[in-house]
């Protein structure tokens, strides 16, 4: 059948065409011989007349000028040689070459660029290649995720985004994009990087250097992530993949938010109550909330309340803990599973791949999120000198929210009461503050209202967010050898994500009953009209992203004596178009999806604060495209397998806005060589039978598409007063503009002693970033604000990437080790400083400072002398002296009054894997280490606490008498609050800690069921395995108790544990 | 047939290298952004002037601040969370601004974009000339441009006297839209020339009738050339254009028809409005938060509307304000017919034509007090003391014009007449004043901009 299909497809392809093949030459293809799969990049030579040529990536060659008779000599790192002699009577169309892997040799590698595929051997730029098999011992959703603690030179930095942003190599832009490009088999990848179905990878390679990265051009200045999928082999028997696991995670520690204790929060709140502090809020008419506990006093002021009830209220109150509830009612457990199976086989003439992958997590607060992934790839020769590719995927993703977590459940935009109880003993679920005063609202006893309560526990049940993802990637190829060494390549992209978001809130949720009430229009004998209908209210997104992209490239290839050329040229075409919508319908009913009509351009008083508002109208259309157009080329010389030249170019232009189309054009570039210095005759260490050395010099860039060099406007919503589109300026005129550029410098050398059983590699690197972006502070009496984007800033970085590959013991028990060690230093060498007042450097946040000499981001303190013993203030030095004067120490201070810590990035960093194994059986583990950076912890700010309820537990070690100050950093208490004061304590050197840190990241075990069972079953592989991953730290330098990756927001905490229990079977 | 393939694989290959070589013009002229425009279309113009949250509701507030219309009481002054709006309130000499966003920021913004518009028109005179549009978006950007200057000058510059003006430090006169240019500061007299040449000649250009008060009309422009003159202290030139602009728009909202116990009484765009602008109300004067002086509410008759629409009493004795024309906290700072009315009134009776300035002051106040089976119970004010009559009107002013960011301009301009106004506070114990007349009533110029301009601070 599915031969069938094959020969129909290949009839509709090139109907009526008849192979004719020259005499002269021969073809074949190489395998190993363990696994069947063809091999790439073997060398193949003809012993007589010297001819020779490599094996491409489906393993097949084709050598001319074949004079009978002949000897083949046929090498490949890693496998043993093998020679074929050849005459007359060998059929030479359709050789079939298998080679016997070299035990104790070094394993080939060939890297893949997105353009083409080099053997690691000739390569003189910076790549690192994660095996599948690497990537396996990790269980999860994301592909990416799985890159932190195995790769080297790259981090996640938690520091400066909460999420993690993956950096190779460190920084090589201030502000500019800071994400490396991410490639999906040979083309960009313009959509959630989540479609991706692990299990679909075959191997992911890191480009690091100019010479590995600068093919891609502008978008590849913080290196580029190559990731290719599986695809079948030709003359591949059948083979079927199941992967099936479950993943749990367990509850996140709620305990480590900082939240202040309930008691010592209702003191401050009735401490802030006698100072009259409350009196505006509870006088407005806006109605805004007033805490239960301050609705208790005014009680008790007004005489309703005697003072022991008071007191004793409070006490209670004080031993509840919202998180308590949190836990019992809306967190638990998260379950993941993960199932994948995936088809193989293939041909002489044609090879394919087909998998099904089915994700479904719920996470611990019940969100649900579903996969589904179709991929399919095809391979054809219907020809000897043609080859078709042809690829589908399909990925479809369901998100849907749970219920409400701690950030989510809020009062009037700020954090819940930490004793807020969202349920009784009897599980009653109950109702708490919101947006208006409760009292207030307990006064409003209209028929023509809904009830304004708030009960969370039930509300989060009557909101739905749903959205749904759809992806289809189509991909064609076309590779034709046009004659001996010669080949085109055509290459088609098609991507279309499409997104739909869908939120609707219930007639019954908070939300929609709130906003109904507040533009209910109460006449004065009972009549009433209602402006917003009564009803759900309903908005959907919807956001599209399609891109096109196509790549026309020419390879050559020729080896003649000792000479080797690999050279390629080529165009590349981009457009990615993005766009989205957005609307809402108010009055809405689910069951029968009616809405109703509302009149958008008429403001009415609200019923509560009685100001006049308009309805939102939540409508919004937008739609971006970028192009690019880009021309590159690349080329490398090896003579006698010694010595490499490379040498690579690249023009790329696009779309920005008010360029003239000439001064679009951005040429990069790099320069590389190659020594392999165990080639050399006179090399004779037989300890060390492979070293090589290589350094590549080039220029990479990065674009920011946002930027215009003429001064645009753009359009917002109507006007509801004129009925007009309102104009605003988008950029303004910017015409010295230019492309970021970044020049990188690598030198590096690869090892390995005999039998393989130490290896690895050892590069420095430096980067310069030029014409790098950067604000400079402008007059703003010119009226468009604060600062204008330039090509101001220019900084500098160096660093050492060390890998290690180690078979420590290697006998029936084997123990290996492997190890990345990396370390990256960046300096400021230029930037303009909007301030050079000591403030703008002490934010807790890691912020790009920017100062000369330093790194990008620097963490800088004020120099403490404690507190004060009399009053507990935090005290500084002005001049020397002891001082509290905080004008002077926060708002005057300059930057050489500071104390610089150190950089707020890891300056280094890395991991180590250890796998034990005993026949069946293998355990590794994982450690991650970042060293060498600060970061400044979080404490109390008064001014946050009174002003917008944000606490700490650090409170409850605040100076409270004299003598505390030998015991504690955390100043006393006082009222009015001093933002100054507060200030200089948060940028304060008591808060700086040093990040450094130990993690074990994880730990995995399988057990490989043995042969002689599997044949009984039939199978070709059965495997089951646990992953325990997220296992905490192991070591940090802090005594604080902070993991300092997650301390990038109060709410940040550390990620749960998890276990996985999966199987891999093959038949 | 193989050949044939190898040779159309070839071209396609060669024609797409060659095409990236030619750099495919057109496709890379494509918007990356489908609502980006360069600015070239009167539609255009009308766009930016149409963006009301920059174009009119952010008028600055430090002038109510700094007035004497209000107070705060310890607690509250204590609980205000940015300092400098405490020091400003108590007239610190320095630290009154925000390093970032503040009123100088904020004002100067609907220059730059009047500049782009002045800037495009002239350069494109030829083409745009003959639109019906034309006249009426220049008349705006010009118009707008004036409005942002005066209230500059109003904060940052003293109070203009003739005698002294052309010594005296003006604004910063933004007139192109090279945002490189270098701020200088100009003399007082060139500022006002410069706003009363904007103003004139937006006069013969702006339309009788507009969509919306959010958009300026002639009436508008006169209405502020009157306001101008009148803190020129050149009377009889604010009285000419007063009369101008009532001549166009003389409507006065009858107060008797408005709801006393509405949260807000008075709706946005009610008929009196002639330009729609608006103070965002900052914190310490926010009426959850400042209480109006007691004596100014005090002086208002029991049978004066004003004393119920204008004032919320707190419980406590102390009176919050209600009376904005912006139907909520935030404060109106447009033009409206009552202005022009007091001004016309005050200029006439300055001329001592006490007839036509009485009138002008009875008309209004009818309207403002209750009447009674449809009959108002005002009694007309009579006198043939022209002091009289002027602290009657004056009076009168306050009253009907407070938080409507008025006040700060008047205390300057009547203490130049020799009104001798001091201001008084008490926080915390301690007693601070602003005697008539002191170098505070020009503002700081906010440290933050010193910091990267050359322009001269004010005498502290």
């Amino acid at each position: 059948m599915m031969k069938y299909i094959y020969t129909l497809l290949f009839l509709i392809v090139f109907i009526g065409y008849k192979p004719v093949l020259a005499q002269d030459q021969i073809r074949g293809t190489i395998f190993s011989s363990e696994d069947q799969i063809p091999l790439a990049g073997a060398t193949i030579k003809l012993k007589r007349n010297g001819n020779g040529t490599n094996s491409s990536a489906d393993g097949t060659f084709t050598l001319a000028g074949f004079v009978s008779p002949d000897t083949l000599l046929i090498t490949y790192t890693g496998y043993l040689p093998i020679d074929i002699p050849l005459n007359n009577r060998s059929s030479l169309n359709d050789l079939r070459i298998e080679l016997q892997r070299d035990q104790y040799a070094l394993q080939e590698v060939v890297v893949s660029t997105g353009y083409e595929q080099t053997p690691k051997e000739r390569s003189t730029g910076s790549f690192t290649q994660i095996s599948k098999s690497r990537l396996n011992e990790q269980v999860g959703t994301n592909i990416l995720d799985r890159l932190e603690s195995i790769s080297s030179g790259l981090t996640v930095d938690r520091t400066t985004d909460e999420g993690g942003k993956i950096s190779i190599r460190g920084l090589s832009t201030i502000r500019g994009p800071r994400d490396p490009l991410i490639v999906v088999d040979n083309f960009p990848y313009e959509g959630d990087i989540n479609n991706i179905n692990p299990n679909d990878v075959e191997s992911i390679t890191l480009l690091k250097d100019a010479a590995a990265a600068s093919i891609w051009g502008t978008r590849a200045g913080n290196g580029v992530i190559v990731i290719t999928t599986k695809k079948g082999n030709y003359q591949q028997k059948v083979q079927v993949d199941l992967n099936i696991n479950s993943t749990l995670t367990g509850m996140p520690n709620l305990d480590l938010l900082s939240q202040m204790n309930s008691a010592d929060y209702i003191a401050v709140e009735r401490f802030l109550y006698e100072k009259g502090y409350y009196e505006n809020t509870v006088n407005s008419l806006s109605r805004p909330v007033v805490s239960p506990v301050v609705e208790l006093l005014l009680k008790n002021s007004n005489g309703q309340l005697s003072d022991d009830d008071l007191n004793k209220q409070l006490s209670v109150l004080g031993t509840q803990d919202v998180r308590n509830d949190l836990r019992q009612y809306n967190y638990q457990q998260g379950l993941n599973q993960q199932y994948a199976l995936s088809l193989k086989g293939g041909q002489t003439k044609s090879a394919w791949f087909l998998s099904g992958g089915y994700d479904h997590n719920k996470g611990n607060t019940d969100a649900n999120f579903e996969r589904y992934n179709l991929r399919y790839r095809q391979s054809i020769k219907p020809i000897t000198a043609l080859e078709i590719e042809l690829g589908l995927n399909y990925t479809q993703t369901n998100n849907s929210n749970g219920k409400l977590d701690y950030a989510g459940i809020t009062n009037d935009g700020s954090i819940i009461y930490p004793y807020t109880k969202l349920a009784d003993e009897n599980g009653n679920y109950l109702p708490i503050v919101k947006s208006f005063r409760q009292s207030f609202l307990n006064t409003l006893n209209n028929p023509a209202l809904y009830n304004w309560d708030y009960v969370p526990l039930e509300d989060q049940n009557l909101i739905h967010n749903q959205s749904k993802l759809q992806d289809v990637t189509a991909n064609v190829g076309l590779r034709y050898h046009i004659f001996k060494g010669l080949s085109a390549d055509l290459k088609y992209q098609y991507q279309r994500q499409n997104t739909n978001g869908l939120n609707i809130q219930q007639e019954e949720s908070y939300g929609a009953r709130s906003l109904i009430n507040q533009f209910t229009q109460l006449g004065t004998n009972g009549q009433f009209t209602y402006i917003v209908p009564r009803g759900g209210i309903r908005n959907e997104q919807q956001a599209l992203i399609e891109s096109i992209q196509g790549r026309a490239q020419l390879n050559y290839q020729q080896i003649w004596g000792k000479n080797e050329v690999v050279a390629l040229i080529g165009t590349e075409v981009r457009k990615t178009v993005s766009s989205s919508s957005s609307n809402r319908l108010y009055g809405y009913n689910d069951d029968l999806l009616t809405f109703g009509e509302v009149d958008y351009t008429k403001t009415y008083p609200t019923l509560i604060g009685g100001g006049a508002a308009f309805i939102e109208d939540n409508v919004g259309l937008s739609q971006r495209e970028n192009r690019f157009v880009s021309l590159f080329t690349n080329a490398s010389y090896t003579y006698d397998q010694r010595y490499t030249l490379s040498i690579s170019g690249r023009r790329d232009a696009s779309n920005l806005f008010g360029v003239k189309t000439n001064d679009k054009w951005n040429p990069l570039g790099s320069v590389g060589l190659g020594w392999n210095i165990s080639n050399e005759a006179f090399y004779d260490w037989k300890a060390l039978p492979y070293l090589k050395l290589r350094s590549s010099y080039g220029l990479s860039g990065n674009v920011d598409l946002g930027q215009a060099a003429v001064t645009t406007i753009s359009f917002g919503s109507n006007s509801p007063y004129t009925g007009t589109p309102r104009g605003f300026f988008d950029q303004y005129a910017n015409p010295e503009l230019r492309w970021e550029t970044a020049k990188i410098w690598n030198i590096g050398i690869d090892f390995s002693t005999k039998g393989n059983r130490l290896s690895g590699s050892l590069e420095y690197f430096r980067k310069v970033g030029d014409n790098l972006f950067g604000l400079s502070p402008i007059d703003y009496t010119s009226g468009i604000g604060f600062t204008v984007v330039k090509n101001v800033a220019s900084m500098k970085g160096n660093g050492i990437d060390l890998t290690l590959n180690a078979k420590i013991i290697d006998k029936k028990f084997k123990w290996e080790s492997q190890a990345n060690y990396s370390t990256y230093k960046d300096k400021v060498t230029d930037y303009y400083l909007e301030s050079l007042n000591g403030a703008s450097f002490t934010s807790p946040q890691a912020l790009i400072s920017g100062i000369v000499g330093k790194p990008v981001y620097s963490i800088y303190s004020f120099r403490s002398a404690g507190l004060d013993p009399l009053t507990g203030d935090p005290r500084g030095f002005l001049n020397g002296e002891i001082s509290k004067d905080y004008n002077a120490l926060y708002q005057n201070a300059k930057l050489e009054d500071l104390v610089y810590e150190g950089s707020a990035l890891p300056t280094f960093f890395g991991s180590l894997g250890n796998t034990f194994s005993f026949q069946n059986f293998s355990l590794t583990a994982r450690l991650a280490y970042k060293f060498g950076y600060y970061f400044k912890r979080e404490s109390i700010s008064y001014t946050s606490l009174f002003d917008r309820g944000l606490g700490n537990p650090d409170y409850s070690k605040r100076w409270q008498k004299a003598g505390d100050e030998n015991s504690t950093t955390v100043p006393s208490l006082v009222y009015p609050a001093n933002s100054l004061r507060d200030a200089f304590y948060e940028g304060s050197e008591s808060l700086t800690e040093k990040g450094d840190h130990i993690r074990l990241q994880y730990i995995t075990a399988t057990y490989n069921v043995p042969k002689t069972v599997l044949n009984k079953w039939k199978l070709s592989n059965l495997q089951v395995y646990v992953n325990v991953n997220q296992l905490g730290l192991l070591w940090r330098a802090n005594k604080s108790g902070i993991d300092p990756d997650y301390e990038y927001s109060r709410s940040t905490i550390p990620p749960a544990k998890t276990i996985a229990f999966g199987l891999r079977a093959g038949f | 047939m193989k050949n044939n393939l190898r040779n159309r694989i070839c071209f396609y290959t060669a024609a797409m290298i060659i095409m990236g070589f030619l750099g495919c013009k057109d496709f890379l002229d494509a918007k990356p952004d489908k609502k980006l425009v360069i600015p070239t279309q009167l539609k255009d113009y009308q766009a930016l002037l149409d963006n009301y949250p920059v174009i009119n509701n952010s008028d600055p507030g430090s002038g109510e601040i700094s007035s004497d219309d209000y107070y705060l009481t310890d607690i509250d002054y204590n609980a205000l969370s940015q300092d400098y709006f405490k020091r400003m309130h108590i007239w610190e000499k320095e630290g009154l601004f925000n390093e970032t966003t503040n009123d100088w920021s904020q004002t100067y913004r609907p220059v730059y974009v009047a500049n782009t518009i002045l800037q495009a028109l002239e350069e494109n005179n030829e083409n745009l000339k003959n639109s019906i549009n034309y006249n009426d978006i220049k008349g705006q950007a010009l118009f707008v441009r004036a409005r942002s200057f005066y209230q500059i000058v109003g904060l940052w510059g003293k109070a203009y006297d003739d005698k002294t003006a052309n010594s005296d430090l003006g604004i910063v006169l933004r007139l192109n839209d090279d945002f490189n240019e270098k701020s200088k500061r100009s003399s007082l007299m060139e500022s006002y020339q410069q706003i009363l040449n904007d103003l004139q000649s937006s006069i013969s250009l702006l339309p009788s009738a507009v969509v919306s008060p959010i958009r300026p009309n002639k009436a508008a422009a006169y209405g502020l050339t009157a306001r101008l003159y009148l803190s020129m202290r050149i009377y009889d030139k604010a009285r000419l254009y007063a009369d101008s602009c009532l001549q166009l728009n003389n409507v006065l909202l009858d107060f008797n028809t408005l709801s006393k116990t509405a949260t807000y009484p008075f709706a946005k765009f009610n008929k009196e409005v002639i330009y729609e602008s608006m103070i965002p109300v900052p914190a310490p004067i926010n009426n959850s938060r400042a209480k109006l002086s007691l004596n100014l509410y005090n002086s208002y008759e029991t049978n004066d509307l004003r004393k119920t629409l204008f004032y919320r009493p707190n419980g406590d004795g102390s009176h919050r304000f209600k009376g904005s024309y912006e139907a909520g906290a935030n404060l109106f700072s447009g033009i409206a017919t009552d202005e022009i009315y007091l001004i016309r009134a005050e200029c006439a009776i300055r001329a001592n034509d006490l007839a036509s300035g009485l009138k002008d002051l009875n008309d209004l106040l009818k309207t403002r007090y209750s009447k009674v089976n449809g009959t108002t119970t005002y009694v007309d004010f009579q006198t043939t003391d022209q002091k009289a009559a002027l602290s009657k009107v004056l009076l009168e002013r306050r009253k009907e014009l407070l938080m409507r960011g008025l006040r700060w301009l008047d205390v300057k301009r009547l203490n130049k007449e020799g009104a001798g106004i001091n201001l008084l506070r008490n926080v915390n114990g301690i007693s601070y004043s602003l005697p008539a007349n002191d170098n505070r009533f020009a503002l700081e110029i906010p440290q933050s901009l010193l910091k990267i301009t050359s322009i001269e601070q004010n005498p502290r």
